[in-house]
């Protein structure tokens, strides 16, 4: 199955905004994508639609780790999905150039929160994506699926139109 | 950058790339469409999705890029004969046909990344950018219109290009309930529009620019709107005022999230 991933350009700047804003003690930021779905004739695409930053209060102070996000920061995301009947998706940023991945943890903690969106959205796909400073990548656990998807295209939809082919 | 392509090598190093991993759809291949595709074609253009119910007939011969008297005896599908014209350009190319309205197919658009609309009527291009716009694709409109005028005929068109987020083609004046309704009325009886092949190169030729712009920028500032008024008469084609008067506004026609994906998905 063929995930593609759909963004307008001003939802990206705001999401790199936010994401790049220092916190007092977390080492990163961490926000979620609230996206709708369309199928295509070989799979399906996600849009985004709009970001929703986890609060600062949210966060864990853990060293460990970049960001650790508390269960408040999960209930509220899990919230906005039921009420709005969203697709999730979880967004952090990597502060190098180039095509970013997942490390070890954040595969871990991945798959153990993404699929809870299941829960309250059961119908949705829901996913976990990272940003670069100039790109993207992602994963997307889709309905009925065993196992997640790599989101194989990003379109960054602005002027100009930037696709990334993964 | 391949020696095939040296020549546009201005566009950027990646623009081979780029061009090659565009999937665009082309909804309409008359005097317009017919052109845009031939060009894409020549510039690299990697996926086509090519839209067109209609076979070759013999009036279309005097506009419609890549025909021949054949096809129009043959009755060959007009998607098939840009096919063909598309493939020997570029046999590299993937070409996926919809010999259909592209209304029937409604997931054959949705992964473009840009669409082009030739189509002849307002409520057609009112169908597709909202179409464009729930799966977030930018959406380059053409058209011509020749009508009578004090001194012979006037010769007319727009380039339009509507960005999902930006001003559409309702903001910028060129829909309009009156004219929606005033077609409408004349739904069976507008007969055949007269078409000739000059205006729709001029004005497919600017399309292609606007998309060649778009996705591998040769230069600054970017536009996300553009609509450009051709006068054929006078041989000019020049931004709309129209757009002067709204231009920084937002778009109140296409604002709620609702408008976004699919709106049946997991019902």
């Amino acid at each position: 199955m063929k995930v593609e991933f759909k963004i307008p350009t001003g939802l990206v700047h705001e999401i790199r905004t936010d994401l790049a804003r220092p916190h007092a003690y977390a080492a990163e930021r961490v926000g979620f994508i609230h996206c709708r779905v369309a199928a295509i004739r070989d799979g399906i695409i996600v849009i985004g639609e709009g970001y929703r930053p986890v609060e600062d209060e949210d966060y864990l102070d853990d060293a460990t780790v970049g960001a650790m996000i508390g269960a408040g920061a999960i209930r509220k995301a899990l919230q906005f999905a039921y009420q709005n009947r969203v697709s999730m998706f979880h967004i952090h940023m990597h502060e190098h150039s180039g095509r970013p991945w997942f490390s070890r943890v954040d595969l871990r903690e991945n798959a153990k929160f993404v699929p809870d969106f299941w829960n309250v959205r059961p119908e949705f796909p829901h996913g976990a994506l990272v940003l670069s400073l100039d790109s993207f990548n992602g994963l997307c656990w889709v309905p009925d699926q065993q196992k997640p998807f790599r989101i194989s295209k990003f379109s960054i939809v602005g002027a100009p139109l930037r696709i990334i082919r993964l | 950058m391949s020696d095939r392509n040296a020549r546009q090598e201005f566009l950027g190093n990646d623009s081979d790339e780029i061009l090659a991993s565009c999937r665009v759809g082309i909804i309409g291949l008359g005097g317009g469409g017919s052109h845009i595709a031939q060009q894409l074609a020549h510039l690299g253009g990697g996926t086509f999705v090519l839209v067109d119910p209609d076979k070759v007939e013999d009036h279309n011969l005097n506009r419609l890029v890549g025909a021949t008297a054949e096809d129009a005896e043959r009755g060959t599908a007009k998607v098939a004969v840009l096919r063909r014209l598309i493939k020997g350009i570029n046999p590299g190319a993937k070409v996926n046909c919809i010999r259909n309205r592209w209304q029937e197919e409604p997931l054959g658009l949705r992964d473009c990344d840009v669409l082009f609309g030739c189509v002849d009527s307002y409520g057609a291009r009112n169908e597709l950018e909202r179409i464009a716009r729930r799966f977030l694709i930018p959406y380059i409109d053409i058209g011509m219109d020749v009508t009578p005028g004090e001194n012979g005929y006037v010769i007319s068109g727009q380039v339009i290009l509507s960005m999902p987020g930006e001003l559409c083609l309702w903001c910028v004046g060129f829909l309009t309930e009156g004219l929606l309704a005033e077609e409408a009325a004349r739904y069976g009886a507008a007969g055949g529009r007269p078409q000739v092949v000059w205006p729709n190169g001029v004005l497919a030729s600017t399309a292609v620019g606007n998309f060649v712009q778009l996705i591998t920028p040769w230069h600054d500032p970017q536009r996300s709107t553009t609509y450009l008024e051709y006068d054929g008469n006078a041989h000019t084609l020049l931004p709309s005022n129209r757009l002067r008067y709204v231009e920084g506004k937002r778009c109140k026609h296409f604002s709620s999230s609702t408008d976004l994906g699919d709106p049946f998905w997991g019902q």
